[in-house]
């Protein structure tokens, strides 16, 4: 069936459940959109990417996507604005693409969300209604002893991508060759698991050639991390690692011990295993949980994330409020960009069969991490998803998927960067149009 | 009422988990691919092949080949491949042969070696690659494809990593054939030939 086919069939059937649903009397539906309306609740890759795909799915949806900034950095490939070869405006996203297939995109908070009522508030004083509503708030820092929002000015997260991407970056620039950045790396689970270490590899990378005389010192709340023996052959093969002169130094969580104290004032780091040390940069990323709308409005379990049904993404709590991405808890897939785009089509899907009072049906996922080590030096890690009713997890093909090998010629590492590049500019398109 | 009522929550029901199609659609397959080789299977580059508008048999040889066997070298797509059944790569493969192939990439070429590469590929490539490589129906759409991606491949063809005298679906004569217009390429018109013609075929608009 062609995709002109198969929307002029959603739309006819659309039809037909529209009528099912007013002979039932049911009032949001009473007055609604010819296809349906659905209110998205933020216009990261997860929102995105399910409002796309809704209008592709059926033209007829009404959908409206809630964002309060006028554009989006993304987090991926932020770490090369980092590392110095790329800049901000290159990971910056519109949304006139969205606008253009005729998503309603408002510059607004949302603050509150009535499932029973199906209505969204937003800060400006609007109230919209909906039949589906998709929340995709990504993530928010869980509040330590450590970092106070205020902090964060001194010593970044710069975990999303944006201003804060930007003073890392400066912080690089004016540190004096000679001087040591810190890293302080996430606990499990956290948005994009190698993220931290690619950051490591990129501002070594950037020092190498330009403080050839500073190090990086990453502060691991972990003994094991995402694509662990690839970081380190990248780390021996390029920056020292191991040596006497080694641009990066990882401290495990076992050898860190515990951390005692981080310190703005005085960029100071105090550890059980490190005792007491100063540090030029201090790039502090926070143990997460999922963006703060999804625990006003009670989506969220104990750890803070969001438990949904893993083949239509539709909350546990709420029914007819759907979460995805980041702050959604999709078993086995990561916490990446890809994973968000992936399950912003099997959202989609499903809500334009639900909506149409057809059978959902059979979802698929994918998951592609790249990873840049350095010039020319990439490698990833991938995985071709089913869901698993057995355990409820959305669970890898076996024989599928994996890492890159830790053999691979320097032409395929190469050749890898190359696709990760492109990588990023195609789910871009796929996501934003 | 109450009756009516409660069979709208059952029919509601029906939509959720517990009614799933048992295997899923080509579209949604086909869809979790564009993430890399971008919306409808076209890439906006600068590596990553575009995949829609080629012929069927094309694509499925190539899941197959990078499924089953060392014979087709590649960063991911073997380890991607191995993800799908037959059945299953047949749907993606018809979802993408029936999307047009797309020239959107912005792709630097260079005009000189573009118009020397012309010329080449009139004797070399289009008795397969018709039409200027734009033709789909029996060989891959060259015209318009990513540079970085052709230079791989030949470059591979030529290590021998892409094997031609592997590939289970091209007779003895067209074996012969291949090695021997890449053998003249690279030996008759040297480095600079072959750069020419995937300028040539990388500049398609």
């Amino acid at each position: 069936m062609s995709n002109m086919n198969r929307r002029k069939f959603l739309r006819t059937t659309g039809g037909v459940a529209l009528a099912t649903g007013a002979t039932l009397a049911a009032p949001s539906l009473a007055n609604a959109a010819a296809g349906g309306k659905v209110v998205i609740v933020g216009g990261g890759v997860g929102g995105a990417t399910t409002a796309r795909y809704l209008k592709l799915g059926n033209p007829d949806i009404d959908v409206t996507l809630i964002e309060p900034k006028a554009s989006y950095h993304t987090c991926f490939m932020s770490n090369e604005v980092i590392g110095g070869v790329r800049s901000l405006s290159q990971i910056e996203q519109t949304y006139d693409g969205l606008i253009k297939m005729g998503v309603k995109v408002m510059k607004d908070s949302v603050t509150g969300i009535d499932a029973a009522k199906k209505t969204v508030t937003t800060k400006s004083g609007s109230k919209l209604s909906f039949e589906r509503c998709v929340v995709a708030p990504g993530i928010d820092f869980k509040v330590d002893e450590f970092a106070s929002v205020g902090a964060f000015d001194k010593i970044p997260h710069a975990w999303k991508a944006g201003p804060q991407t930007a003073l890392l970056r400066k912080q690089l620039e004016a540190m004096p060759d000679g001087g040591t950045v810190c890293l302080v790396a996430p606990t499990n689970p956290f948005r994009c698991p190698p993220g931290p270490y690619e950051r490591t590899s990129l501002i070594a990378s950037y020092l190498k050639q330009h403080k050839p005389k500073s190090k990086v010192v990453v502060i691991d709340r972990k003994d094991k991390f995402s694509k662990m023996n690839l970081f380190i052959q990248a780390w021996k093969d390029l920056y020292g690692y191991g040596t006497d002169n080694s641009m990066i130094e990882w401290r495990s969580g076992t050898s860190v011990g515990s951390i005692e104290a981080i310190s703005a004032t005085d960029m100071r780091v105090e550890t059980l295993g490190g005792g007491t040390e100063t540090f030029d940069v201090i790039n502090y990323i926070p143990p997460q949980k999922a963006g703060v709308i999804a625990a006003t409005i009670g989506l969220t379990n104990a750890g803070g994330w969001c438990d949904v049904d893993k083949t239509t993404f539709e909350s546990k709590v709420h029914k007819g409020v759907h979460v995805l991405g980041d702050a959604s808890v999709a078993t086995k897939m990561p916490k990446s960009g890809y994973s968000a785009n992936s399950q912003g089509k099997v959202c989609a899907a499903a809500i334009v069969n639900m909506l149409a009072g057809q059978p959902v049906g059979m979802p698929s996922y994918i998951n592609t991490c790249y990873s840049i080590a350095g010039k020319d030096y990439g490698f990833s890690v991938t995985a071709v998803y089913r869901y698993s009713a057995e355990g409820d997890i959305i669970a890898g093909v076996e024989g599928a998927g994996g890492l890159s090998p830790m053999d691979a010629s320097a032409e395929m590492r190469r050749r890898e960067v190359e696709f990760a590049h492109s990588w990023y500019n195609n789910i871009c398109k796929d996501t934003w149009g | 009422m109450a009756n009516i009522l409660s069979m709208g929550v059952l029919f509601g029901l029906m939509g959720l988990s517990s009614a799933h199609a048992s295997e899923a659609q080509a579209s949604m397959l086909a869809n979790t691919c564009n993430g890399c080789h971008g919306p409808n299977g076209v890439s906006q580059g600068p590596a990553t092949p575009t995949i829609a508008g080629l012929n069927k048999f094309y694509l499925v040889e190539s899941l197959k080949t990078y499924r089953d066997d060392a014979n087709r070298p590649s960063t991911i797509m073997s380890r991607i491949a191995k993800g799908y059944s037959d059945a299953e790569i047949e749907k993606i493969a018809g979802h993408f042969s029936s999307l047009p192939f797309g020239r959107v990439a912005m792709q630097k070429t260079d005009e000189a070696l573009a118009a020397k590469g012309k010329v080449l590929i009139k004797d070399l490539c289009e008795s397969c690659h018709e039409k200027e490589g734009y033709a789909a129906e029996d060989y891959p759409v060259l015209a318009g494809q990513m540079l970085p991606y052709l230079r791989n491949n030949l470059m591979d063809f030529e290590s021998g990593l892409r094997s031609i005298d592997a590939n289970p679906n091209m007779s003895k004569k067209e074996k012969r054939k291949k090695k021997r217009i890449l053998a003249e390429l690279k030996d008759k018109h040297g480095a600079e030939g072959v750069e020419a013609v995937l300028q040539f075929f990388a500049s398609r608009k």
